[in-house]
């Protein structure tokens, strides 16, 4: 399932781009708090769902411990900020701990193929998550005076900006011969070893710009909430999320988790039933569906359905 | 010192209950290659099983087990057709794959369908009778030594089974060979099915005995997933008696170091351990 | 008994048999030769059912075996002892020959299919209890051979019996192969070492690069100038 980023690719890039252009109007549009918040989550989720399908759809590797490198990007962010810093240091240490994180263990982890990399970094990921809520137990609140001077369009433009550039990454990616390397490692690792592809350097670099994104997401994260436990943005739902996002709209495409995401975060505020994640039960079910029959997600079926409509 | 040798004991004791957690995973996965990660959310099923079976119809709560356990072979059998069935028709790397995605979102699927059908409320069974008795000094709950024995029992049984059954034979031939198997005439289809379900019995099993001596809820899925994946890979592949024997050294390594390093911190040395023995000897302690 | 039409197989986009023609008469012991990576595995794997034929016919006793199952061609009493062996090497000499008896045809006549194997071949009965995984080649390839007769055969079917046994071993398991054959078994060989093979067969063909490249009596292949040089030279020689 090679998607060579030609034309298609590229303008679906532009489409997308533009869309995250008009929704800078959003605050000036519809002043609406509730509003700004839900496409908040949304623009959060791209992000999410794209730095994991850098390594997945790209590579060709299932990461379940991604919510570790969102979760130390959202803790060394928020100690930083709220111990004095400012916000953009912060927003740029997040990041470089994911990603350093990243790197000291990927040359061990890459040792791992297939299911076992998978449920090792699952593994990883709850290691995370136990500790820091153990270590860090108690809840993490803003202090009063940075309280009253919050103001929420700028978290939601962080956060675009922070999906357009996700997008445009990914688009690079694809495109560029680091890219073309990594789906020759996703197609057939040892035929890519073979003519020549370095396999660990390729899978680290795309370990380091996914981890990077999600700590950048996971300083965005920090950034936007009032108040939470440090534990929670380790939690593996985030990794399940960005995994349910990314396959649905089609993993190894460029707008496949954009798709996802949207689809996903929506869904999931109409269809939540008091305490039941009733969009779970869907989107597992859903999941089920695409793996066996559609391996492209969403974007596979609509290629799909335009073919069946234009021949 | 005491003290520690009874947190030991208790390890020991759920230690059979990771061990039989296991059991059922690595049957599945050595057998059909295809891991299962809702093994979790079945044994998570077994136990709402057993709670509304006792509640319902006023069963002594081991006594579940004789209902619970035939149920629970028939949702593997069903779960075999309807899904895994069709994993299994692709080559080894893409059935592994494949069958890990297929888990999560089954995974997913059953905890939301768990908290809609019964809340998300910790469910557990009280037995009649209760109490410990005392050996070699330590005192030991009769209802978790009680599901202890069962798990050795039902292990033992699946050990017999797979040793001295025409089709137990099957299963282990083709678990080594499945082509093999199918040239002696095995069908390996039916093969398939039986390790599934029974698979899937052995976690309504421990599901039951967890929710006995324990409680169970939709959330324990993920944790009890984990606790037969780290059992699974300590032990490798290959013997019931030896991933049995994983489960127990679980427990006691998660009593040992609640001990050592504080209550919180039982979870994490499986876990490392866990990733220990991934990167370090992927076959396990005891695995060929 | 066997017959073959037209075959042709492949992996994936790879054709590795065209338009294989060849039959196998009740009683008889067929070889086929030709040189490494010619098909012959292939040839093997699709009438046992391992690899579905992507055009032709093989017909089994009258019976297309085309849909079928592997497991169920063992059935119609059709076994395949296959290259490499292919024991359950955690299991002992008994259980593999056990399992050999698995479908139904065998299961009636298994104690009697074990007294035919241990009468072939007396070293196993010494060591039925043993892991196979712990025995010579040659004594696992007379497990192999042994697993496959237990399913009380019509048509054995073996690929690349000799490989990698000693020399002294390979005339006995020619041996023990004729004897099969004397007792009502048709046989179906693949072999590399061809004065073996054809010492023991009737008939024998030749694939080259997926086609049948000749055929013909045993004695008369023996005497064919191209199969001298081809097979017969001291290359090819594993005497």
């Amino acid at each position: 399932m090679t998607h060579p980023a030609g034309g298609g690719e590229r303008r679906w890039a532009l489409a997308i781009l533009g869309a995250l252009a008009l929704l800078a109007l959003l605050p000036v549009a519809v002043p609406r708090e509730d509003v700004i918040n839900f496409v908040f989550l949304i623009l959060l989720s791209i992000t999410l769902a794209q730095s994991w399908n850098i390594v997945a759809g790209y590579a060709g590797q299932v990461n379940l411990g991604h919510a570790a490198f969102f979760g130390l990007g959202a803790l060394v962010a928020r100690t930083l900020w709220i111990g004095g810093s400012p916000i953009a240091l912060a927003l740029a240490a997040g990041p470089a701990t994911a990603t350093l994180f990243a790197l000291l263990i990927g040359a061990a982890a890459f040792r791992l193929r297939g299911a076992y990399f998978a449920i090792g970094t699952l593994a990883l990921g709850e290691i995370l998550r136990t500790t820091v809520g153990n270590v860090l137990a108690e809840i993490s609140t803003l202090p009063t005076e940075t309280i009253a001077a919050y103001r929420l369009t700028h978290r939601y433009y962080l956060a675009l900006a922070l999906a357009a550039l996700s997008v445009v990454a990914v688009a690079v990616l694809a495109g560029s011969r680091l890219g073309l390397g990594m789906q020759a490692i996703r197609e057939d690792e040892e035929a890519a070893e073979a003519s020549g592809v370095g396999a660990l350097r390729l899978k680290l670099i795309a370990l380091a710009l996914s981890t990077g994104l999600a700590g950048l997401a996971g300083g965005v994260f920090a950034f936007y909430h009032i108040s939470y436990y440090p534990a929670h943005a380790f939690s593996p739902h985030w990794t399940f999320d960005a995994l349910l996002m990314t396959f649905i709209g089609g993993v190894g495409t460029l707008h496949g988790p954009v798709l996802g995401a949207v689809l996903y975060v929506v869904l999931k505020e109409y269809v939540a039933l008091r305490w039941v994640d009733f969009h779970l039960l869907i989107f597992g079910a859903l999941f089920i569906a695409i793996v066996l029959l559609l391996p492209g997600g969403l974007v596979q079926a609509a290629e799909r359905a335009r073919r069946l409509l234009a021949g | 010192m005491n003290i520690l040798a009874q947190q030991l004991v208790l390890g020991l004791l759920i230690g059979g209950l990771y061990g039989l957690a296991a059991a059922g995973l690595s049957l599945v996965f050595g057998v059909l290659k295809v891991l299962n990660v809702a093994h979790g959310e079945l044994i998570m099923l077994g136990g709402y099983a057993a709670f509304w079976t006792v509640a319902l119809l006023g069963l002594d709560p081991f006594v579940s087990l004789l209902l619970v356990v035939p149920l629970s072979l028939l949702l593997g059998v069903g779960l075999y057709w309807g899904l895994f069935g069709f994993v299994v028709r692709a080559d080894e790397e893409t059935r592994i794959k494949n069958s890990l995605l297929i888990g999560f979102g089954l995974g997913l699927a059953l905890h939301a369908l768990a908290v809609l059908l019964w809340t998300a409320d910790e469910r557990s069974i009280v037995t009649p009778y209760g109490g410990s008795i005392r050996l070699a000094g330590l005192s030991v709950p009769i209802v978790r030594l009680a599901s202890l024995l069962i798990a050795l029992a039902l292990i033992g049984g699946l050990h017999l089974l797979l040793a001295r059954w025409r089709w137990g034979k099957a299963i282990r031939a083709t678990a080594e060979d499945w082509q093999a198997a199918l040239l002696t005439g095995i069908d390996v289809r039916r093969a398939y099915l039986l390790a599934f379900a029974i698979g899937t019995g052995l976690a309504g099993a421990a599901g039951t005995l967890v929710s006995i001596g324990y409680s169970t809820s939709p959330s324990i899925g993920l944790e009890w997933t984990l606790k037969a994946l780290i059992v699974v890979v300590l032990a490798g592949l290959g013997s019931m008696l030896g991933t049995f024997v994983g489960g127990l050294v679980l427990g006691v390594a998660e009593a040992a170091s609640a001990a050592a390093f504080g209550g919180p911190y039982r979870e994490v040395v499986g876990l490392v351990l866990f990733v220990v023995v991934l990167v370090v000897r992927p076959r396990g302690l005891f695995g060929r | 008994m066997l017959e073959i039409r037209d075959l042709d197989a492949a992996y994936g986009d790879i054709r590795v048999l065209s338009g294989v023609t060849l039959s196998v008469g009740a009683g008889e012991i067929v070889a086929l030769l030709g040189p490494n990576g010619a098909g012959k595995t292939t040839l093997l794997n699709s009438i046992a059912g391992l690899l579905r034929p992507r055009a032709g016919a093989v017909r089994f006793e009258g019976e297309d075996l085309g849909a079928l199952h592997a497991h169920l061609i063992v059935e119609r009493g059709l076994a395949l002892v296959p290259e490499g062996r292919r024991l359950f090497g955690g299991m002992s000499v008994e259980e593999n020959l056990e399992l050999g008896a698995f479908a139904p045809r065998a299961r009636a006549t298994k104690a009697a299919g074990f007294e035919r194997v241990y009468a072939l071949f007396p070293d196993l009965y010494q060591r039925r209890r043993q892991l196979v995984r712990s025995l010579s080649g040659g004594q696992q390839q007379m497990v192999a051979v042994g697993r496959a007769l237990m399913s009380n055969p019509k048509l054995l079917m073996l690929d690349e019996p000799s490989l990698g046994i000693a020399p002294r071993l390979v005339r006995s398991i020619m041996a023990s192969l004729a004897a099969i054959n004397r007792a009502g078994v048709a046989v179906f060989l693949v072999e590399q070492n061809v004065p073996a093979a054809l010492g023991l067969a009737h008939r024998a063909y030749v694939l080259e690069s997926g086609r049948i490249a000749g055929q013909g009596a045993a004695a008369d292949l023996l005497r064919d100038p191209h199969i001298r040089r081809a097979y017969l030279g001291p290359l090819a020689v594993r005497e």
